[in-house]
């Protein structure tokens, strides 16, 4: 009896300790699965809005509009209707199928676009399971990517970048996993890095920034079979630039103006460390495991093709100082620290195991409290209703944000409560759009409609909704002006001859010229606000105005 | 299969190339030097750990990168 108490009293405070460490790993979950719930909150309030929510949205789904009807975007814009593309395609040909069915409809892109998301996560999590063989470890190291401030905001957006993230990761787990089964068997198997290859390819023509994943991939083949990789990177090469080629000669040279010419931005250094500073903080704790582990495999393994891949997603997150560029840029290295973290914790955990019962107690709990410190610092939460704003008074936070709608052609406004809070800062972008922003497009809408032509705007949405034509795609506007590549003739013609019956500006993103002759051939006649932004109604000015 | 050895060396030779040639570009430039401006600076910080980073994995020898 004596043995048996003294046993048990030696046992008790051991299992206690990983029962509350479990426990911590239960909230953990509870946490991140709470943000998985607003990033589905937002996600479906996006699907319901039939506006631009971020601007652009309007002209990528104009974008797959056109591919719908087997045109191409890539268009010459010095003439009606003043359109074109700077992305490349095939997010957008992922989407036609739908357009086909339900036609031009916003929810289409953003629908294609969080299922994205949702891949990447479940990705990630197969990644870090690959290795840890902990399921409530997968589970948090996918759902921290879903937790994100940079992936709520963007991820249910009408926007090609998750998508690109979404290829960028399946194609480095897919590496990794073929070239440990190839080291393991010693038999090469091309098919799998022909479709890891695919992917590559995919996520490039998705958007061009996965270049440097495409790097990081042949960076780590050419450490572990350099004349293999040549080859492969030869052949890619080859198949890019044919593809290249042929999309250029289809589109008698638009192609390469519009998507490469027109993306040499100026850079705005403080912009980049800005956001590489803010990343940093948003993101530490993962950041500081990845970096952890890439500098121990750097130094005491080899090198993995995650840690490749994270190292060359953060630094390419410096290109976010580029004019028109902003925090999804470092959605990748989001991903890459995802996993990379994810695998750190495992083999920890896996260490203090074999180091006893309490060890792994103490390194459960570390793990644990991680997560829930990670959590804190990419705090967001919509409080837009009085169950979501308890949450969030609950947990010490506030249940507001002040500030002020964003106006670029009106007076400035009072700073007003919005029922959202994002430890990112004070912005406009993640507050699910409600029924008063739908009220308020539609309001814009009508005030078009008085008029025939289609409207010379900043954002797709109103002639989408109306039916009409749409016209300009400005941020592409203002980089071709800057890199001399438009002739603005014809649209300042069409302008001054006071063509269009209505403009709608929000930021005023057109060239420096085309506005000169707004402001003096029109004259602003309404101010809706619409998702914390100000858009500007003009119509013709009349004789003597 | 690269060994840390030749990684080092590398990364090593890529900073400094990468280091002369953004001091160059003022070189250059002679008589209109203007200091080193923000966006020297991060490429030199890059440059610079590229070096030193190269610089320690040269002892690491031959075993794979």
């Amino acid at each position: 009896m004596t043995e048996f108490r003294s046993r048990l009293s030696g046992n008790l405070p051991q299992v206690g300790w990983r029962h509350l460490a479990y426990l911590l790993v239960a909230l953990a979950l509870l946490v991140f699965v709470g943000y998985f719930i607003a990033y589905n909150i937002y996600a479906i309030s996006l699907f319901q809005f039939p506006f631009d929510y971020d601007q652009g949205e309007g002209f990528e789904l104009m974008d797959t509009v056109l591919f719908s009807r087997g045109e191409w975007p890539y268009l010459n814009n010095d003439s009606y209707p003043f359109y074109s593309s700077n992305y490349p395609p095939v997010f957008h040909l992922v989407i036609v199928p739908l357009i086909w069915i339900f036609g031009p409809k916003y929810w289409t892109g953003r629908l294609v676009a969080y299922l994205g998301t949702l891949i990447t996560a479940a990705v990630i999590g197969y990644a870090v399971q690959r290795e840890s063989k902990r399921w409530w470890l997968s589970t948090l190291a996918g759902l921290a990517f879903l937790a994100s401030n940079y992936v709520y905001h963007v991820g249910p957006l009408f926007r090609q970048h998750m998508f690109m993230v979404m290829f960028e990761t399946v194609a480095v787990v897919l590496l990794t996993a073929t070239i440990n089964a190839e080291e393991t068997t010693g038999k090469k198997d091309n098919r799998r890095l022909l479709l890891v290859m695919i992917l590559l390819l995919l996520a490039g023509y998705t958007k061009q920034l996965a270049y440097a994943t495409v790097a990081a991939v042949f960076t780590f083949l050419f450490l572990r079979q350099s004349k293999r990789a040549i080859l492969w990177a030869i052949a890619f090469a080859g198949v890019t630039g044919i593809i290249f080629l042929l999309i250029n000669l289809s589109t008698n040279g638009q192609w390469l103006t519009n998507t490469v010419t027109a993306n040499i931005n100026p850079y705005i250094p403080s912009q980049g460390i800005g956001l590489l500073r803010q990343w940093f903080k948003l993101h530490t704790i993962l950041i500081l495991l990845a970096s952890a582990l890439a500098l121990y495999q750097l130094y005491f393994e080899r090198l993995s093709a995650y840690a490749i891949w994270f190292v060359f997603a953060a630094a390419n997150g410096l290109t976010s100082g580029k004019w028109g560029a902003g925090e999804s840029y470092f959605a990748t290295a989001i991903a890459a620290s995802c996993i990379l973290a994810g695998i750190a914790i495992g083999r920890g955990l896996s260490w203090s195991e074999r180091r006893g019962e309490r060890w792994f107690a103490i390194a459960l709990t570390v793990v644990a409290m991680l997560f829930l410190i990670q959590a804190n610092k990419v705090f967001h939460w919509p409080t837009h209703t009085p169950l979501l704003e308890k949450v969030a008074t609950t947990l010490g936070k506030p249940k507001e944000t002040f500030v002020a709608p964003q106006t670029s052609c009106s007076l400035p406004r009072e700073v007003v409560a919005i029922p959202y809070i994002d430890s990112a800062g004070v912005g406009l972008i993640g507050r699910p759009p409600n029924a008063e922003d739908t009220a308020a497009g539609v309001t814009i809408s009508q005030l078009i409609s008085e008029g025939d032509s289609a409207s010379f705007g900043e954002d797709a949405g109103f002639n989408f909704y109306l039916g009409r034509d749409i016209i300009t795609n400005p941020t592409q506007l203002l980089n071709l002006y800057n890199n001399g590549q438009v002739d603005l003739t014809e649209m300042s013609a069409m302008l001054e001859n006071q063509e269009f019956d209505t403009v709608v500006l929000r930021a005023q993103f057109y060239p420096p010229p085309i506005l000169e002759i707004i402001g003096r051939q029109y004259l602003t006649r309404h101010l809706v606000e619409m998702n914390g932004f100000v858009y500007c109604i003009l119509t013709p000015k009349d004789l003597g105005e | 299969m690269i060994t840390k050895r030749q990684m080092g060396l590398s990364l090593a030779a890529g900073g400094l190339f990468a280091t002369f040639a953004i001091l160059a570009v003022d070189m250059l430039k002679a008589g209109n030097f203007a200091g080193i401006g923000p966006m020297q600076q991060i490429a030199l910080t890059g440059a610079g750990i590229l070096l030193l980073t190269g610089l320690t994995l040269i002892p690491l020898g031959n075993r794979p990168a």
